[in-house]
């Protein structure tokens, strides 16, 4: 009845013929790109509820006798409710799913060749939504205001400072002034709460709009399937209703999978960590900030050097220049990486061996700068961790180079042999 | 409709490409007073971050732990001991954290200000020289002499004995010293303010 009124109104039946006819390609590898639209759902969802009793000041109030920073005291309290610790996990957790979704994303773009024309718009915004997602965890570091968010965002703060010609000014427009000033938490509080959900929110529509228009890549093995043959673009099930079974079940499982954690295992106990204070303890960022970490600890303190005024300290290397170049180098991928005709199936990794090679190469890199942040546990000197890093990217590229192209070589000879 | 087309005939402009870079050199103005509006905001720094106001004459307190605030006693403190610090009164700003540690006498070789340590004991600014964390005192329990200063955050380290140079990790100068006395009655007093600027060097 009620989808008849609507209908009457809003031609539904319409809508449903042109878009929820969509066909969606059945990989399960596909899915990561709905992981991360979910886990930003929930994130928006909890983070609605946290908003309602979050106080974004660092004004001093009392807490159980004691006088702390507003923000630091709403979270404790936000802790003491019913469920509320649980929900406050549920964000940090989400946040971590999300990115380390997308990171899965992006590799799996990447591996498959999926970037290629016509996608590279695609590719590019969902670089967009990694580096935005990535901010919306920084800020929101800040927010619960305990001893480990002043300690990290302090970091953040020099190594923003750092940037070479503009590093003052860009320090004064990201922190609201010299941290840790007043406005700090204020202004990080508007950009997590408003500026950059929305920024995600416009930048997934536009990289949905255009997938809808685009449509998927497909696995390579559909060329030779009959519907093809027959001239069909592409094959898979349509969005509704059986992708839509797919997807709610994946959302649900994923729920499922995020309280379990959120319930037992401990995340940012920021009880424990206190308000800000003089400590010495030991600070390692969330795993996905841990590579600039890890990058920071190899850069020796004596390297600076100045190009045309403006200073390159060791700081800028390791937290600008460095994730600079990494997002500067995926981005131009898709126009290094240039069929001539655009490319609407994807390619099996194993086949590209330079390609193939040097994702393994730039994954070997992240894990290596990973481990460097824990130098301090392994007792090895940053010199000689500098080293290891290298090789280890250096032979992860050449090795696996060789063998891709040892395998290729022979995967076609069978086909030429079959043929 | 000619003269509508865009492509003008002898090298004329038309009428519709001047309205056309009228409006985009409008809008472009138009962008480019917006940007006055990064100005507001950037607030100007306080001056707040990492000004020492501490004097000569100022007592040692506890930084931290279950006796902050209350005063530093010599006998409290072990050659190859360290412990945070704050002058006595002025425990709210942070450029005033000291990192104060007793080695023997002897052990102090320039840089370090030999004449501003005193039975032992020597003080450095406890904000790394690196990014702004607290530093801390990684002691050798076989070899206390040999104990040194190291960065929680990024593993800088620093030489007690040698000025608090550099000795490993990404800090680029050493902590600036500052002088220290053990006066009659025990306690630890300040005789100097730091030899340099505290904090990150960037």
């Amino acid at each position: 009845m009620i989808s008849k009124w609507l209908d009457e109104r809003l031609e539904l039946q319409k809508f449903k013929d042109k878009f929820l006819t969509k066909t969606f390609p059945t990989h399960p590898s596909f899915l990561f790109g709905e992981i991360a639209l979910f886990s930003f759902i929930t994130l928006v969802i909890t983070g609605i509820f946290l908003g309602f009793l979050y106080e974004p000041s660092i004004g001093k109030v009392s807490l159980f006798g004691a006088m702390v920073p507003a923000a630091y005291a709403s979270v404790v309290r936000i802790d003491l409710l019913p469920m509320g610790i649980i929900i406050r996990r549920i964000h940090h957790w989400s946040a971590m799913i999300m990115i380390a979704s997308i990171i899965a994303h992006l590799a799996r773009v990447y591996f498959t060749s999926a970037y290629r024309k016509p996608r590279e718009i695609n590719w590019l915004i969902g670089l967009g939504l990694l580096g935005i997602t990535l901010g919306a965890a920084f800020t929101g570091y800040l927010l619960p205001y305990s001893q480990f968010s002043v300690t990290a965002t302090s970091i953040a703060y020099y190594i923003t400072e750092s940037v070479p010609w503009i590093g003052d000014w860009l320090a004064r427009l990201i922190f609201a002034g010299e941290f840790p000033a007043h406005a700090t938490v204020p202004r990080f509080f508007f950009l997590h709460v408003m500026l950059i959900p929305v920024l995600l929110l416009s930048l997934i529509g536009l990289h949905l709009l255009i997938l809808v228009k685009q449509k998927h890549t497909e696995p390579g093995a559909n060329r030779n399937r009959k519907e093809a043959q027959a001239g069909r673009r592409l094959i898979g099930i349509p969005v509704w209703p059986e992708q839509n079974y797919i997807s709610v079940s994946l959302f649900l499982f994923l729920m499922f999978v995020v309280v379990l954690m959120a319930t037992y295992i401990p995340l940012n106990p920021i009880e424990l960590y206190g308000p800000p204070s003089p400590e010495a303890t030991v600070m390692r960022p969330d795993w996905y900030f841990l590579p600039i970490y890890g990058f920071l600890k190899l850069i020796p303190g004596d390297l600076s050097f100045t190009i045309a005024g403006g200073k390159i300290s060791p700081e800028a290397i390791g937290g600008v220049f460095f994730p600079g170049f990494l997002v500067m180098l995926l981005a131009a991928i898709p126009f290094l990486d240039r069929p001539k005709e655009p490319q609407n199936y994807i390619e099996n990794p194993l086949h590209r061996p330079f390609m193939t090679s040097l994702g393994i190469a730039g994954a070997t890199l992240l894990f290596m700068t990973t481990l460097s942040g824990y130098i301090d546990v392994f007792h090895i000197a940053p010199s000689a961790m500098a080293i290891y890093v290298i090789v280890a990217i250096a032979a992860a590229w050449v090795i696996s180079y060789l063998l891709l192209r040892i395998y290729s070589r022979s995967g076609k000879k069978g086909e030429h042999v079959k043929n | 409709m000619v003269e509508n087309n865009s492509e003008s005939r002898d090298g004329k402009v038309t009428r519709r490409q001047f309205a056309l870079g009228f409006i985009g050199a409008a809008g472009l103005a138009a962008f480019g007073s917006l940007l006055s509006f990064l100005k507001v905001l950037t607030p100007a720094k306080e001056g707040s971050g990492y000004v020492p106001t501490v004097k000569s004459g100022d007592k040692l307190v506890y930084a931290k732990g279950s006796r902050q605030g209350s005063l530093l006693k010599a006998s409290d403190l072990q050659i190859g001991d360290a412990v945070l610090a704050y002058p006595k009164g002025k425990t709210k700003n942070v450029a005033n954290i000291v990192q104060l540690i007793r080695l023997k006498e002897s052990e102090y070789k320039p840089p370090t200000r030999v004449n501003e340590t005193d039975e032992g004991f020597v003080a450095y600014s406890a904000v790394c020289t690196h990014l702004g964390c607290i530093v801390g005192w990684k002691r050798n329990n076989k070899d206390p002499e040999a104990s040194i200063i190291e960065c929680p955050c990024h593993n800088s380290m620093y030489d007690p004995a040698l000025g608090a140079k550099v000795i490993g990790g990404p800090a680029p100068a050493p902590l600036p010293q500052i002088g220290v006395k053990v006066s009659k009655d025990g306690t630890l007093v300040f005789t100097s303010g730091f030899s340099g600027p505290i904090g990150p060097k960037v």
